[in-house]
């Protein structure tokens, strides 16, 4: 076994290798940029070599200088996480060379799966099912209608060396076909500095599906089951389950089998996964091997009771595989949410900054599990992912593992970024969702129109009421505490209050109440009803976790002036509470509507001004260019909502812009 | 005697509807509560005494003698918020426009005088359309009478007005000289002269929100201390707001009980201050984690926001806090922001509040506008509140505390009592670019050499252990201790007894 690895990754992945090694006994490295000097996997790790800059390109992806810290530490192996390097076969192969072992599968294994259409020709070979396509370099956007048309819309145009959603477009005709094949083009060279891209039938109402499968250097291999991964938004995974609820024991067997039979014609030695596109008849067509550890592992390792780093490790040292195909289990339902820092309210646009607090739900032995490499305090810089965690639930049954995660969720403390927390809880409350019935359309079919916090109903209106009205009181109660009173006069706090749910539009729901204080806590009487509220919460906390009649609570609190806002399974909602008498008089008050800010063009999101595309007197039309912002290395373009005539340009490019700064006045 | 008691009763009644229903209800059609329901929502139910209920005015010019409504256009009286003492004027738009008269300013002038002599402060609710013209000269005799009264109240005992209507002319004054003032949105503003005036004199077009409206005086003039959405929040929270002054001069500062520990550390306030020296950080994060129950009355937010001012608590007590905001103008020092923490610090030290001070300053403002604005008498205030300043002073520095700048801002040599260094501050006579610019004028031409010297400069100046072996920092603390360090400072302070030699008064650099 190795005495010490390098870890050439970052954020959450490299801490989760680093645990898994330090349990193996092992000694770890770790790689860092300088936008990570105070990252956790450097802090966690047992040494750290800073390897650049922080843009990924001086630094994360330049193989020499792994090599190199490889060389300095005296690392025996690399373990390349996902991402970056992970999957550059150039990579492992000047590794092996340099004596080092690579904890992943060989170079040839990597170099036949890494470009997408020689890994389809091999699959067909291995008599794995195939998409209809178009396997070779096409020469420009004319020749790519051709094909497509050839093919039969829709088609789907990716890029070569692509991976997550990264260059890939979907054509439904023509012009979508040629401008499509253009942009892709331009951002597979960009992202990937290899600009071919390839063209393939696309599948209606398609379940993304892949198996995990596990070889090693003697010809064992097994299957780890399949992860369902087609809750995706703008092909990125947002959820990803294992097992899957669209697939059976026999056809499970027919993806695993089929699995085996690729990596076994590669001589794959490693953990490697399988993507399959699956149609509405459970017909399954091979999309891709990813030749690394996937972002999703935990699942699988939740279901199986396995350590995949553990198993690439002990694989890439020479060992054995210690299971066969018979020894692989499949236990209750796993269940993972990528808790990215986006914002769900805006276009899930990028949020950077620094963390002013950050409590992840507790991690339970066996039933919550979170991965993140972040830390209270640290920031969230805009060179790389926005992925910074990821909840990990285990249940019995799905139903149990959903009801896992909504109550991880609520207990999820994220503030300083805009997280899509509230999206998770939202889609893990959906019908749709909770039945199984979805395909990798789900997200962009129930949100057309993006994700805003009234979409989200909440079934309990009675525990939100009550928890403001404890929140409330205990304000109040404090209040009552403060020195000086005049003796005898000092302020009794009445028991009835009005909770008033704030809505927008004037349109307030006034709800009274009685709250009587009990030992720890409050009882609150609502619609003839009583809720007995217990709990810890202190003034100004976020995290508020006690009991309501005995069952287990958990919201999120904050005070915004006379505002008590909860957050509690994906809804956000504000609350007065008032006395009675302040509530007849809050009637009376006008309901401001928000200021017309359509006559700006404000920032979205913190990042770059890399242009403005028009200027003063311009007249633009609805879905023009008007900007385009820079942030979390994608270019955001910023188009005009409606027609609208240029009066003055605020910022300039090459401003660093907050959120919500003007950087366009209209007519 | 029954008579008396039916005549009382109708009396009462009719004080009780002010200008009457219509007028009533034309006050909430604007969205304004009306004198009395505003008292009810800023005392404590039951509590309010009033005074002068029956009082009318005197006028019989211009069919003034058929216009008598009982009450005369302003509620006064007293009662309490959370247990404490105050006492409230508060007028009434219903009646005659809330115009104020001889007799008007009497009520008002009654409340004071009580508030003066049993120590308590005076909370104007104010909502007047000016002075009573018929009356003429008596009317504004009143108001001289509560502008005379309101600065021997000053500094005395707290004066809180709340501008919920109207507050043009002469009238501005009397609230120009309390302590704070609120505004409502959209149905208060404040003006010497108003629009029409405005423009036959200057030719300017102006509404009367632009001119003196609740944004106007909370960004443009810093004439508010705060602007609130509708009668109904801006009475909640000066609820809130009182129960961090203390009732007059003679008292501490008033405890409120907090569950929050007061040795809890923070460890995300050791990654607040980053590594590169232009980077700003929100200050707002470290005066948030660092008081009791995350709990800061910001004032003036949107005023000079490159220093914060406002209350907090720390282990219970009241506290004022100043700090520079680096995400605002870098948290240097010019007119607008010395003249917001000045007359800040001043409030504290009149009523024992202890001021905590947090400091990232590379100095002062350079340019033009802020030397023909004055910078020099303007900065000097500041300077000037913290040096006759006698309440306890607890410093911590978090970054940069440049030349003079680190002077004003509550220094050990102007009688800060605790004095605390991040590791990260850096107290210097100026940032080390400017510095070897300066003393190696010769290689100015040389970048190399330059550089060298800068990093030479840094090393040395660069932290706080120079100022901490003159004793000028008596710690250097690490962040996450901060609020522990504080807490047992303010502990130890306590008793402090400091006092200034007599005088009549000092001569602030007005």
């Amino acid at each position: 076994m190795f005495n010490k690895i390098l870890i050439a990754n970052r954020g959450e992945i490299a801490c989760r290798v680093i645990k898994t090694a330090r349990k193996m006994g092992i000694k770890t490295v770790a790689v860092y940029s300088e936008a990570d000097k105070d990252a956790l996997h450097v802090e966690l790790a047992d040494e750290a070599v800073c390897i650049g800059p922080a843009p990924s390109k001086e630094s994360y992806l330049v193989a020499d200088k792994i090599i190199a810290a490889c060389k300095q530490t005296g690392a025996e192996a690399v373990h390349p996480g996902y991402g970056f390097l992970s999957e550059n076969s150039e990579f492992s192969r000047r590794l092996e060379e340099a004596g080092v072992k690579f904890i992943g599968p060989k170079h040839y294994s990597s170099s036949k799966m890494g470009d997408k259409i020689e890994s389809k020709k091999l699959a067909q070979a291995a008599k794995v099912n195939t998409i209809p396509g178009y396997n070779a370099a096409i020469s420009g956007p004319a020749e790519a209608v051709e094909i497509a048309k050839g093919i039969g819309y829709p088609v789907m145009i990716k890029a070569s060396a692509g991976g997550g959603g990264k260059g890939l477009r979907v054509a439904f005709n023509d012009q979508e076909a040629f401008e499509g094949f253009a942009s892709c083009v331009n951002e597979a060279r960009n992202a990937f500095g290899d600009d071919r891209v390839f063209i393939e039938k696309y599948v209606l109402e398609p379940r993304h599906i892949e198996i995990q499968v596990l070889g090693d250097s003697f010809g064992n291999y097994v299957y780890l089951n399949e992860r369902d991964c087609s809750i995706q938004r703008r092909h990125q995974k947002v959820i990803e389950e294992a097992p899957s609820p669209f697939v059976d024991s026999a056809m499970r067997r027919a993806m695993g089998e089929q699995a085996v039979a690729l990596a076994r014609a590669v001589n794959y030695e490693s953990a490697g996964t399988v993507e399959f596109v699956v149609g509405a008849d459970k017909s399954f067509y091979f999309l891709e091997m990813n030749t690394r550890l996937q972002v999703e592992h935990p699942v699988t390792e939740y279901i199986t009771g396995l350590d995949l780093v553990e198993l690439m490790i002990r694989v890439a040292a020479g060992e054995k595989l210690p299971l066969t195909q018979d020894d692989v289990k499949l236990n209750g339902w796993a269940m993972e949410c990528r808790i990215n820092a986006e914002d769900p309210f805006r276009g899930f646009l990028p949020s950077t900054g620094r963390l002013v607090k950050f409590q992840p739900p507790a991690e339970e032995a066996g039933h919550v599990r979170v991965d993140t490499g972040v830390y209270e305090g640290g920031e969230i810089s805009m060179f790389y992912d926005s992925m910074i965690a990821k909840l990990i639930v285990h249940g019995a049954t799905r139903e149990q593992a959903i009801q896992r995660m909504r109550d991880a969720l609520n207990g999820f403390v994220i503030r300083g970024i805009s997280s899509n927390i509230p999206f998770q809880a939202a889609l893990m409350q959906h019908p749709r969702f909770q039945s199984g019935h979805f395909n990798t359309g789900f997200i962009a079919e129930e949100y057309p129109k993006g994700f805003s916090p009234e979409m989200v109903p909440h079934d309990d209106p009675a525990l939100l009421v009550s928890v403001a009205a404890y929140v409330h009181r205990s304000y109040v109660d404090r209040q009552a505490s403060v020195s000086g009173q005049l003796p005898g006069h000092e302020l009794r706090v009445g028991d009835a209050w009005v909770v008033v749910k704030v809505v927008e539009g004037g349109q307030n729901e006034s709800h009274p109440v009685v709250v009587k204080g009990i030992p720890g806590g409050y009882e609150v009487e609502y619609k003839g009803e009583k809720y007995e509220i217990l709990s810890g919460w202190k003034l100004g906390e976020a995290l508020f976790r006690g009991t309501c009649n005995n069952e287990p609570i958990c919201l999120q609190v904050e005070r915004h002036r006379m505002k008590h806002r909860l957050f509690h399974w994906g809804t956000r909602q504000d609350f007065m509470v008032l006395t009675a008498r302040a509530a007849e008089l809050q009637a009376l008050m006008p309901d401001k509507p928000k200021p017309d800010l359509s006559r700006f063009l404000l920032s979205p999101m913190p990042g770059l001004l890399r242009e403005i595309a028009v200027r003063v007197g311009q007249e633009v039309k609805a879905g023009e260019k008007l900007a385009v912002i820079e942030a979390m290395k994608m270019e955001n373009i910023l188009k005009a909502e409606q027609d609208c005539v240029v009066s003055k340009v605020v910022a300039k490019a090459g401003d660093s812009l907050a959120v919500d700064e003007v950087i366009i006045e209209f007519k | 005697m029954h008579d008396i008691i039916n005549q009382l009763a109708v009396k009462r009644e009719a004080a009780n509807l002010g200008g009457g229903q219509k007028r009533i209800d034309a006050q909430h059609k604007k969205g304004k509560l009306t004198a009395r329901e505003r008292i009810e929502i800023l005392l404590d139910p039951d509590s309010f005494e009033e005074w002068d209920m029956f009082k009318e005015h005197r006028c019989t010019d211009f069919g003034m003698a058929d216009s008598k409504i009982p009450g005369d256009g302003v509620v006064t009286g007293y009662g309490t918020i959370n247990g404490r003492l105050v006492f409230v004027f508060s007028q009434d738009f219903t009646v005659l426009g809330g115009s104020l008269s001889e007799t008007h300013a009497e009520k008002i002038c009654k409340v004071m005088d009580h508030a003066m002599k049993v120590g308590a402060p005076v909370i104007g609710l104010n909502d007047s359309g000016g002075a009573r013209i018929q009356e003429g000269v008596a009317s504004l005799g009143g108001y001289a009478d509560v502008f005379q009264r309101n600065v021997m109240a000053s500094g005395v005992v707290p004066q809180i007005s709340m501008i919920m209507g109207p507050c043009a002319g002469g009238a501005v004054y009397s609230p120009a000289m309390t302590d704070f003032i609120f505004m409502v949105k959209d149905s208060s503003y404040m003006f010497v002269t108003g629009p029409e005036v405005v423009k036959t004199v200057t030719h300017e077009e102006v509404t009367a929100e632009e001119l003196g409206g609740a944004v106007t005086h909370n960004t443009k003039s810093g004439v508010a201390d705060l602007s609130f959405e509708n009668d109904v929040e801006a009475l909640a929270m000066l609820r809130r707001f009182m129960n961090f002054l203390p009732a007059s001069n003679k008292e501490k500062a008033p405890v409120q009980p907090s569950l929050d520990p007061a040795d809890r550390l923070d460890v995300s306030l050791d990654t607040l201050v980053p590594d590169n020296a232009n980077k700003p950080y929100d200050m707002k994060e470290l005066i948030i984690k660092v008081v009791d129950d995350s709990d800061f009355f910001e004032l003036q937010p949107d005023y000079a926001k490159n220093i914060l001012i406002g209350f907090g608590r720390m282990d219970g007590q009241t506290v004022g806090i100043v700090a520079n905001q680096p995400l605002v103008l870098a948290g240097c020092l010019d007119i607008k922001s010395a003249i917001k923490a000045a007359r800040f610090v001043r409030f504290c030290d009149a009523f024992n509040i202890p001021v905590v001070t947090f400091v990232d300053v590379p100095g002062f403002m350079p340019g033009t506008s802020q030397e023909y604005g004055g910078i020099i008498k303007h900065g000097a205030k500041l300077l000037y509140a913290y040096a006759e300043c006698t309440v306890p002073k607890v410093t911590v520095i978090t970054r940069k505390a440049y030349g003079g700048a680190y002077d004003v801002m509550s220094s050990k040599h102007l009688r800060g009592d605790v004095n605390f260094a991040w590791p990260s501050a850096e107290i210097a006579v100026m940032g080390p670019k400017g510095a070897v610019e300066i003393i190696f004028r010769e290689e100015k031409n040389d970048p190399a050499k330059l550089a060298e010297r800068e990093a030479e400069y840094k090393a040395k100046f660069a932290n706080p252990f120079v100022a901490g072996a003159r004793g000028f920092i008596d710690d250097v603390i690490m962040p996450s201790e901060t609020r522990k360090r504080i807490c047992r400072s303010l502990a130890m302070l306590r008793d402090k007894q400091l006092e200034n030699p007599w005088r009549k008064h000092g001569n602030i650099p007005l």
